[in-house]
């Protein structure tokens, strides 16, 4: 019981930095708001490194997925004929935005990925309930969407979602088999 | 006013709006840099605002949040 209480604690530790970075790459980014691109940005960045790994096991590297990012909005904009000069490309112009005052507020994938964490968070308490909460689960509640820039960046990226949803998993098993 | 048989074909929509959240993002990148620059040279939220086509009090809202205090990287 005072084990699956310190979780919680640490749980919402790990939920308020996942926010915040996410708000801070999202606004370094010239946007207001974070969307799911940034929120896995952020959890790629949580000092557990199984979002790290999840990517090391579908044989990408994760440095690329803001590269990868940018890329995708080149790509979106070639498909209609603009096509941006290199020096002009979408991640060379960071155009970094006052952050945000009062509530945080989200992007609509963003709110929708959370939504999808508490999910397969509650699911997974039902059979350890003392399990924290990890970068891979972020993973893995993302990549339950089918469309938006996250999952574009991972195409761009060459990586099949549903490969890195299955890594995800395999990273959080992994690291209850390690916990003592 | 822009032509719709100018507009490029949204046969497949996935690629169709993926174009729009991209140009949604490129404006709005655009207009952050260049209210910013116009308030460097001395322009008033009110010509901004005309400029814009919106309400003084629109482009305020919309705007002098994000360009105040810039986080750096």
């Amino acid at each position: 019981m005072f084990h699956t209480v310190k979780q919680r604690f640490r749980d919402m530790r790990t939920i308020t930095a996942l926010c915040s970075g996410a708000e801070k790459l999202a606004n370094a980014d010239g946007q207001k708001e974070p969307a799911t691109e940034h929120l896995v940005l952020s959890a790629l960045e949580l000092p557990d490194g199984t979002a790290r790994k999840a990517f090391e096991r579908v044989h990408a590297d994760s440095n690329g997925f803001r590269a990868a990012i940018a890329r995708q909005y080149e790509d979106a904009l070639q498909n209609i004929g603009i096509s941006l000069a290199p020096d002009t490309a979408i991640e060379d112009e960071p155009i970094a935005v006052a952050e945000g005052k009062g509530l945080f507020k989200s992007q609509a994938s963003f709110s929708s990925v959370m939504q999808t964490l508490y999910e397969v968070k509650n699911e997974e308490q039902k059979t350890d309930s003392a399990a924290p909460l990890l970068g891979a689960h972020v993973l893995l509640a993302a990549t339950s969407a089918q469309y938006g820039v996250a999952m574009r960046a991972l195409r761009a990226m060459g990586v099949d979602p549903a490969k890195l949803a299955e890594a995800a998993r395999a990273e959080i098993a992994a690291s209850r088999m390690a916990q003592p | 006013m822009v032509k719709l048989k100018l507009l490029p074909s949204a046969d497949d929509p996935a690629e169709a709006l993926a174009a729009v959240v991209a140009l949604r993002l490129m404006a709005e990148k655009l207009e952050i840099a260049a209210v910013k620059a116009a308030l460097e040279q001395g322009w008033s939220w009110s010509q901004i605002a005309e400029a814009l086509g919106v309400s003084k009090q629109a482009a305020h809202k919309r705007l002098a949040n994000s360009l105040s205090k810039p986080r750096s990287e």
